[in-house]
Parts: C-alpha cells; structure tokens; sequence
C-alpha cells in the first residue's frame, strides 16, 4: 500500500483534483433531498407555487454542477490511474532490464512477468476505483451526517449511537474480513498450481496412471478454496445486512422520535430519512471496498518487491577500456549461486590466447555454462577475477564489455519479428551483406533461403515456427553478425545432426581465426576441434591441453572419451 | 443521491464501471441450449439456488413496499396522528428485509462455493481422461484458466445476473404499479427520464466498445512484449539491446496508456449524464408534485415515497443492459468450458478388455500408419516385429518419428492405420490401464512434481515402502545425491525441481521408471540432458534393468545404443536401416555415415 501512495504523490495535483470534483460531484447530490425539503417546508406548506419552482430552478443548476464534477472527476480520475499504471509498467520494465541475471533466476521470469501485467492492472483498477467510489462513500457518508445534522439537530444522540454501531460493524467486518480474504488468495494461487503442474506433466500423468492421484490433489485444493471463499463470504453475509438493518432502525426511530416533536417541520424529516438512505449505501460500499484492498496490497507488495530488489552488480566509476586483443584469463576464480551452498566454481585459472579456440567439456553440472557467464560479467566471480586483456572484467564499462562479446546460449531465443531483424539484434549497423554473409557460415542461408519470404520472413514470438535446429543457426549467426572479439558457443549445437555441425564449426574456424572462442560441448568429437580442451569436474579445473595430453594425463577426460567412443578404440 | 437499500452483491466487487456496457459483446451459440446444460451441472445445489430465487424475490419485495410505508408514516407525522402502528410495520419489515438479505446471503456463500467447486471438479474429471492430443493442440495457460479463474467469473456471473435480473424485474413491476396508483402524472414525467437515459447509453456504447476491443488488441501486443523480452533477458544483455526493448516497450506503453485513458474517459461519461438525467426528472417530479400539492391532489407522505420510488425505478433500466451483456458473454465463457465437456474422452475399455498381467512383451507392428493431422502422415506404413526382452533403438534426425512410435505404443495416440500388437493382440483390445502400468516410460521433458522426492520417484504408485525406493534410486546411481539434500528422501522438491540440476532431475525420473518394475521399458532421449559419465552410470543400471525386459531407446548419441539387440533408422516416417551396430556399419549406408561423423 505504501507504494501505491507513492505513486499517488507524483501525481498528486490530478489526484487531489479528481478528489476535488468527485466531491463537488457528491455534494451536489448531497444538497438535493435538502432544497426538497424547502419546496415541502416553504413552498408547499405556504401554497406558494412561485418558491416551489425557484427551488427547482436552483435544484437544476446544482444538477448541473455535479455533473460538471463527475465529468471533471471522470477525465483525472481515468487519466491517473492510467499514468500510474503506465508508469509502474515502465517502472518496473526499467528495472529488470538493470537487474544482473542473478536477480532475474531469484524472481523468476514467469514470476516477474505476471506481476508487470496482471498486478499492475489490478493495482491500476483500485486506484481509479479509489478515485471514483471509495473516496465518494466516506465524503457522502460525513456530508449526510453534518446535513442530518443540520436537517434536525435535535435527533444528534440517536444518529450518534447509529453511527457508532454502524462503524463498528464495519470495522468488525474489516477485522474478521480481512485475514478471511488473504486465506482465499493464498489457496487460489494453490488451485492454480495444481492445475498448472497436471497440465505441464500430462505425459507422466498419463504413462503412469496417476490421474486418480492427480485427481485427489485437485479435488482437495478446490475444496479448500471453496471452503475459504465460503467463509469469507459468510463474514460478509453477517456483516452487511446487518449494517443494513441497523441504518433502517434509525430511520423508524428518527420517524417515532419526530412525532413527539411538533416543532419539527415535516420537510426536514424527508430530507434526514433520504441523507439516512444515503449513509446506508456509503457503509455498504465502504465493508465491499475490503475485497478489492486486500488484493491490491497483495498486488502491490509483489510490484515493491522487483522495485526494491536491489541490482546484483555493482558499476565502476570510472571504467578502463582494454585494448581488445581478446586475451581471456580466469585468475583463482569461485563462484557460488546466491542461496546454493555449494560453489558451482572454485579455484578456477587458465588463460587463452586472442584467436586461440578452447573447448570446454565436462558432466552436467560440473560449471560450463557459469564458468563462460562470468566473461560477459552475466554473473561477478564470488573471489578471483576474470581478465580480458589484463583488466578485470568488473572495472570495464559493462555495455563495452559486451559489445565486444557475443554469446550463443544452449536455449536459441528469437524474438517478434523478421529474420533480418533478428540477425540486426547483433550489430544495429550491420550491411545487409554482412548479414546474409554471417548466416552462411552458420549454415542458416539455405533453409533461410527456403522460406516463403527470405530474409524478411517474420518469426513468432520467441521464434516458434522454426525447428530446433534452425533456431540454433540463427543464434549462431546473430552472434557473427556482431564481429566480436570473443565468441561464446554454449552447447549450442545441441540440435543439429553430426554433419550440419561438422560444416557449422569448420566454417567457424575458417572465418573466425582471429577471434577467441570458448566452446562448450558435451561430446568429445566436439571439442575435439579446439585448439586446447579444458575439462571440468564438480567446478574445477581438471586438466587443460590438447586431446593428445589429455588422454595421457587427464582420468576424468578419459573416463569421457570412453563413454563416448567406447572403450580400446582408437578415435 | 443513494440507490437505496440496494447495497450491490458482495462478489459483484469493483470491476471498473459498468464492464459489461463498454466492453465487446460476445455473443453465445446456443443461449438456451447452454443453460438448460449449465442447469443439468447443479445438481445438488438446486434445492439451495431454489431458495436463493425465492429469498432474492423476496428481498426486492421488501425494498419495494419500505418506502410506501415510510410514505405512510411521514403523513402521519405531518398529519400529527399517532405513528406507532405503522412505524412497528416499518420495523417488522426492515426485520424481514434483515432476516431475506442475511439468509439469502448466507446460502449463497455456501451453495455458490459449492457449485463452483463442483464445475471444476466435473472439469477436471473431464480433463484427465482426454487423449493427449487435445492438450498437444491447446496452450496451457488458457486451459489453466479454464480451470481456475474462468469457472469463478463465469458461474459467479450467471448467477448474479440470474438473480439481479429477476429481482429487477420484480422490482420494475411493483414500482411501476405502485407509482401508477399514487400518481399517473409523475409516472409519466419519471419515464421520461427513463427513456433519456436509455437513449444515451446506446449512444455512448455504440463508441466505448470499438474503444475497448482496441485497448484490448494493444494489452495483448504489450503483454506479449513484455513475456518475450524478460524470458530472453540474457540474449537481451548479451547482446546489450536494453535500451532498445525499453524504447520499444515505452512506445506499446504509452499507446495503451493513451487508449486506455480515451475508453475509459468515454465510458466514465455515462454515469454523470445518467445521473444528471436522473437529477433533471427529480427536479421536474420534485417542481410537479409540489405544485399538484399546493392543488391538494397529492399528499406530503405521497411525494416522499414516490421520491424513493423514482431513485430506484431508473436504475434497473440502466443496469439492465449491462448485466444482460455481462450475462451473454459469460455464457459464451461457459460454452467454452463446456466445450471441453463435449470433447471425446480417450476411448474407453470395451466390457469385454483383456487384462494385462505381466506381458512376455512381444511387439509387432503390422502397416502402421500415422499423422497427427490428416493428410500429414508422419510414419508411413511401418511393419516390424520385436521379439520379447529385446532392445531396440531408434534413432533418426528430428523429425523423423521416432517420439511418435513411442506415442503409438503407450497409446498416448491411436494408429490412424494398420495396426500395433502385443502378445498377438492388438493393443486397443487391452484395458488401457493394464496397458500402461505394462511400460515403464522415461520422457524427454523430466517432469518433477511439488512434492518431496519420496514422493515423486513413487509417482502413481503411493503405497511404495521406502526400502523399495531407495533401492530404484541406487540401481540407477541417484541414491548418493538424494542422501546429499538437506532432508534426503523427504526434501520436497519445488515445482519442476528446479534446485536440481538437469541431470539430477533426469535420474530422478528413470529411478520412477525402473520403481514400476514394468514388463517395457521406454527411454525417450532420457539420457540427453545427462553427461557422459552419468549416462555410461545409467546405461549400466539401464542394461541391467532391460535383462530380460522389452525395451525402446531412443538417442541423439550413437554411442548410447551400440549394443542394442536391434537399431532402427527413421527417416521421413519410414524405416530406411535396420539391424545391430556391426550389420548397419557393414551396409555402410546412413547409419555408418552418422556414426563416423559423431566419432569424429
């Protein structure tokens, strides 16, 4: 909620504006039952036709007015809320494009996704309804009291023990409401993981049988969210009509207590009954507010938390610029995941060469992929450092860095658009030719070519219509596409067939022999086309040299190349 | 000015104004056709919706005579005549309306929870028994949906316009009636007022819904932009475009901000004009009946009940259209759910299936031909016989239809011709359960559940003593890493496993497989995502699992499936090799090509 009043400060002129105009606009309503009373008090009760109308003239105008309000009310209600939603949207947008990877893998994307569309939608809605009627159930509710007021003083002590017994109710309701209504939110958000992990798994579900098992989880969190809406609706149930009742009471007790009191005029009367009317309506709006408020707080912690996350990386001040020969040292470096025990990395060195190719091979999990992040500084070593050049990657300017880097990753990604757009995400200033000329050498030309449309064929999002294997090559040549210094090959050849790679990789070494490359790869008749094979175990470095000196000295490389190609031959 | 006594329902919570009025209609099939469906799913709730109908006639009742008495009771007043009588009527009918609201209320909190508990479960039950390929064919996150938030809104929109719609009709009715008999005059200037406003809402409705089927198109492009960019946010850092998406983003941003606002502000119209409308025809019945009472043909008490009157005469015109339009779209929204009633479950077992207990495992494909969708055949007259505890391998290049043999064997798919054999009887004679319980299947995607590992290598079948899991886990080498996690067997694992790593997490799901302890073994690229050296481990504890088994590996790495009893070659649906390692090494065709080239 804190943030929401933040949000609400920035704009707080078209805020309090807005505010203003919807209490012009309840006012106006406010007044009509009184300038009634006066037709029945003054014009009415004197026979005089002359006043009767003159009060309908003015009734007309404060008509007028509050429409004017609403309409005021209307324009800065619906242009704030809207600014405010577009604004946490950009926000936070803003934000996760500054958070390191780190950051990202703690939210989760799918996380961080829903809470940029759903939460913020559901936080823009509270607010345009706060500046439309939950803002106008207190000010109708205090304007009706100080008129019943006005209307007939005498009856203060009855409005007083009404309105005391009124507020509690509803703050009773609010009370027991509250928690009642976060219960429901808490065993919605388990329905949905039910669901989600049944249809995500439905395969298994169906090879193993288990749909009756699945069955009993769904059935159970249904229940329970029966169960929890159905108290949180009998709270209301409870409360509401009584606050109802209540009200009503009032009205026959203001009614009996009148009868007693000649003085009274009968006008006055009709307006207190209709201004009592009106408080009723207010504290009904004000006990169904709860439902909206409790989901907005949730909605707006879970917006605070991407806001406040604090960005992982630290900037240097003042950034050096290496002189880019492509020279790549691991100096002692550990890393560990922030929250694993483990490191994933640990008393990591070796150096490589500009233009020298290392292939880098070893299990699942023994650090290969985190080993080449930590280069284009996707995550900060936890001790050592990484040097390109001779300088830590962490005292060069982070853009620079990168732009001198491309990186292929395991998991192709394509984005909405062309393919020649997508092939630009490499360098914006890349010629046509250069591009056409790097998807050669990634072997994507051909089936490029094959498309209805080349080049400009437009890809879905996250490139759907492509194959595995295609997608691969188009990642690849995007990352040529960026003339880097050092070029990142993160198992990404994963999807296509022995030939197609062979091609991919020996066009490689043709076109790129003055570029450092670090290749990842499980198989052996991978890496074997480095220049010098690093190889990994359980994060750390188990020998490094050619394939040749390996065999000879490196158990854990042995044990690789015998799993692969079989024991007793010779490759 | 208080629409009075008429607190709007709990559930109806604050959706924006009036939702129903600006937003796009979508019209339903089969109205009639779906509710009288909608009305057969309430069994057992009938009895409490009855009650809810009758209490929420009652309700409208009440709201209806309250200001005719309190009419009644300001003449008294006026008149100086004693008010007791009438005032205890007053009460006795605000108990009444007390005791209606509560009850109705009450019941509805239950009875409705309950029918929508209810929909989803006949939801679900219908889900889990559809073939695979309505869920191949269907994004999950809108069958989520369906089964969460959809059945909510829809049901809880139904019914309260159900009961919204007649309790204004009853209200309609008997104000008009009582407001003919206190003054025809009035009533007609009051209508005025009505047809105004109907009047304008028309208009202004006519232009708000093109304005939000168009914020609606852009929501969607941003959305999409959003998911696109934050899932691929390493490619977006690696390759320094933050700025970029940003720009593109803010572009979407502002232009839905602007749309948004312009729909909004149009929409937000309609209530102020209503109400000055409403304000107007106040005034001109406030200036009439003042004057008619000067004349003495109205009483005082008679202006103040027809004042109430008219507050509430107006209003169900207005939201009549709205809640008739929110009640069309919601059953269109429940068609679509019911759609998924209608769709044909996975064949179920004649009365005379056979039952399967433990199959020798001989498998024969006799002319088998498939194509998920027709016209596309993907494997083409395939015919082949597998001898009983044999291994088999298929391999071929993506595409190829080595999953789809997979999918025919389990029948996660039925043949579109030929037909597949097990034992000498075709697969589709088996009860499908037996069938399935016969194949012990380790799928590409290793699917974890929220549960703790115990659990999850016991999946489907929960009665597993512990000894014998533990025991599944050491033959395919995952023991020593279960002990490593900070609760062993009983750490619960989150959605997906996502603290394991790849291979830890595919280990997880063959010791589920081997748990089985099935006649036929599956591994379905089961060792891809694993290292060299953990797959030489479970290719061991595999070899010894398959002895005497029946088993089909499928294997981007040759290396994997060297010694299988039999390799299949697919390509485009066909079988192009066959045989073991040294005969297709020998026919030095495709086979021998792939191999030399993984061999480097």
């Amino acid at each position: 909620m804190k943030l929401i009043v933040q949000y609400i400060r920035r704009h707080i002129g078209s805020f309090c504006a807005a505010i203003f105009f919807l209490t012009v606009e309840a006012m106006a309503d406010l007044l009509q039952p009184t300038f009634m009373s006066h037709i029945v008090d003054d014009g009415v009760k004197n026979m005089d036709v002359r006043r009767i109308l003159s009060y309908g003239v003015i009734m007309f105008m404060i008509a007028l007015v509050g429409a004017f309000g609403a309409v005021m009310r209307n324009l800065f209600a619906s242009r704030t809320s809207q600014t405010i939603g577009k604004e946490m949207r950009s926000d936070m947008f803003r934000k996760v494009q500054n958070f390191s990877l780190e950051n990202i893998d703690r939210l989760q994307p799918a996380s961080i996704i829903t809470r940029i569309t759903n939460d913020v939608t559901q936080v823009q809605e509270f607010i345009n309804g706060c500046m439309r009627i939950m803002v106008k159930a207190p000010i109708t509710c205090i304007g009706a009291i100080v008129l019943v007021i006005v209307q007939t003083p005498q009856q203060i002590p009855v409005l007083v023990v009404i309105l005391v017994a009124a507020f509690g109710m509803v703050a009773a309701n609010m009370r027991l409401g509250y928690p009642l209504f976060g219960i429901l939110q808490g065993k919605l958000d388990r329905l949905n993981n039910v669901s989600r992990e049944f249809l995500s798994s439905i395969r298994v579900v169906k090879a193993f049988n288990a749909e009756s098992q699945e069955q009993v989880k769904f059935e159970t969190a249904a229940r329970e969210l029966a169960g929890a809406g159905t108290a949180a609706m009998r709270v209301m149930a409870v409360f509401g009509p009584l606050i109802n009742l209540t009200v009503n009471l009032g009205i026959v007790v203001l009614l009996w207590l009148s009868q007693n009191q000649d003085s009274m005029e009968i006008g006055r009367l009709m307006a207190s009954v209709n201004y009592m009317t009106q408080i009723l309506f207010a504290m009904g709006m004000i006990s169904n507010i709860l439902n909206s408020a409790v989901r907005a707080a949730a909605s707006s912690g879970r917006i605070q938390e991407v806001l406040e996350e604090e960005p992982a990386q630290k900037m240097d001040d003042e950034p050096i610029t290496p002189d880019w020969k492509g020279e790549v040292t691991f100096e002692d470096v550990s890393f560990a995941y922030a929250g694993a025990g483990n490191e994933a990395l640990s008393h990591v060195s070796f150096c490589v060469q500009p233009g020298e190719t290392i292939g880098i091979i070893g299990s699942t999990g023994s650090g290969k992929s985190t080993l080449v992040n930590l280069v284009p500084r996707f995550y900060d070593a936890t001790r050592g450092k990484v040097c390109i050049d001779g300088i830590d990657v962490k005292k060069m300017d982070e853009k620079e860095l990168r732009r001198a880097i491309a990186v292929v990753p395991q998991k192709a990604l394509l984005f909405y658009g062309t393919i020649l757009e997508n092939l630009r995400w490499g360098r914006k200033e890349a010629t046509e030719t250069e591009m056409k000329q790097a998807a050669e050498i990634a072997c994507a030309d051909s089936f490029i070519m094959q498309t209805e449309n080349g080049y400009d064929t437009l890809l879905g999002q996250g490139g759907v219509n492509l194959s595995g294997g295609q997608k691969q090559r188009l990642a690849l040549a995007r990352a040529l596409v960026r003339n880097p210094k050092v070029l990142i090959l993160d198992d990404c050849t994963s999807a296509l067939d022995a030939e197609t790679e062979a091609a991919v990789l020996s066009g490689l070494r043709r076109h790129l022999q003055k570029v450092t490359v670090l290749l990842i790869s499980q198989r052996i008749s991978t890496v074997r086309r480095a220049d010098r094979i690093l190889c990994l175990e359980n994060g750390t470095v188990q020998g490094i040299g050619s394939h040749e000196e390996l065999m000879a000295t490196c158990p854990t490389y042995q044990a690789i190349y015998h799993s692969q190609i079989g024991g007793g031959e010779n490759g | 000015m208080a629409d009075q006594n008429n607190i709007p329902p709990v559930s109806a919570g604050m959706k924006g104004p009036h939702k129903g009025l600006h937003r796009p209609v979508e019209k339903p099939r089969d109205l009639r056709g779906t509710l009288l469906r909608l009305w057969k799913l309430t069994k057992g709730s009938r009895k409490g919706l009855g009650w809810i109908l009758i209490l929420s006639a009652l309700a409208s009742a009440s709201a209806i005579l309250s200001p005719l008495v309190i009419g009644r009771a300001v003449n008294m007043v006026d008149s100086g005549n004693p008010v007791i009588s009438i005032l205890m009527l007053l009460a006795g009918l605000y108990l009444c309306d007390w005791f209606v609201r509560f009850s109705q209320q009450f019941l509805m909190a239950s009875v409705g929870q309950r029918m929508i508990c209810q929909i989803r479960i006949t939801l679900f039950n219908a889900m889990k028994k559809l073939p695979l390929a309505f869920f191949d064919r269907r994004q999950h996150g809108e069958l989520m949906s369906r089964l969460t938030n959809d059945v909510d809104n829809i049901s809880t929109t139904i019914s309260n316009s159900l009961t919204q719609m007649l309790t204004y009709v009853f209200t309609v009715i008997g104000i008009f009636c009582i407001m003919v008999s206190l003054s025809p005059l009035l009533t007609v200037v009051s209508l005025v007022g009505v047809g105004l406003i109907l009047l304008l809402t028309r208009t202004v409705t006519s232009h708000t819904r093109k304005l939000f089927s168009r914020q609606q198109k852009i929501l969607g492009k941003l959305n999409g932009q959003i998911e696109e960019t934050i899932s691929g946010e390493n490619i977006v850092k690696a390759f320094c475009r933050e700025e970029d998406v940003i720009e593109q983003f803010e572009e979407s941003n502002e232009e839905l901000c602007k749309t948004a606002t312009r729909a909004l502000i149009w929409s937000g119209y309609l209530m102020p004009l209503t109400n000055v409308i409403n304000n107007l025809s106040y005034v001109g019945i406030s200036i009439v009946s003042g004057v008619m009472a000067v004349n003495g043909d109205l009483s005082i008490g008679m202006i103040s009940s027809f004042l109430l009157y008219v507050r509430q005469f107006s209003r169900p015109f207005v939201d009549m259209a709205n809640i008739y339009n929110n009640f069309q779209t919601a059953v269109a929204g429940a068609e679509r759910i019911l759609d998924i009633l209608d769709e044909l479950p996975e064949p179920q077992d004649a009365p005379d299936a056979r039952p399967l207990v433990s199959p020798k495992g001989e498998i024969e494909l006799q002319n088998v031909t498939f194509g998920y969708m027709s016209g596309v055949p993907i494997l083409k007259n395939i015919s082949l016989k597998i001898p009983a505890g044999t291994r088999t391998a298929i391999v071929g290049t993506t595409g190829a239809g080595k999953t789809t043999i997979i999918n025919l064997l389990t029948r996660f798919y039925d043949v579109t011709g030929g037909r597949i054999l097990l034992d000498g009887h075709d697969l589709r004679e088996y009860r499908m359960k037996d069938l399935r319980n016969s194949f012990g299947v380790v799928l590409q995607d290793s699917a974890l559940f929220a549960a703790s590992v115990r659990e999850n290598i016991s999946y489907g079948r929960e009665e597993t003593d512990i000894t014998e899991i533990e025991a599944a886990a050491r033959a395919v080498g995952a023991d020593a890493f279960i002990k490593r996690l900070p609760q062993g067997y009983d750490t619960v694992l989150t959605q997906g496993g996502t603290e394991l790593s790849q291979g830890e997490r595919q280990l997880l799901t063959i010791a589920r497989a081997m748990l089985t302890d099935a006649p036929i073994l599956i591994l379905d690229e089961a060792t891809s995502s694993v290292d060299t050296v953990t797959e030489q481990r479970i290719r061991d504890a595999v070899l010894h699992m398959t002895a005497g088994r029946t088993s089909f590996i499928i294997a981007h790495r040759l290396s994997t499936i060297k010694d299988s009893d039999l390799i299949l070659l697919l390509e485009n649906g066909q079988i192009a090799e066959k045989g073991n390692h040294a005969e297709l090494m020998a026919l030095n065709g495709k086979y021998a090509s792939m191999y030399r080239t993984q061999m480097g």
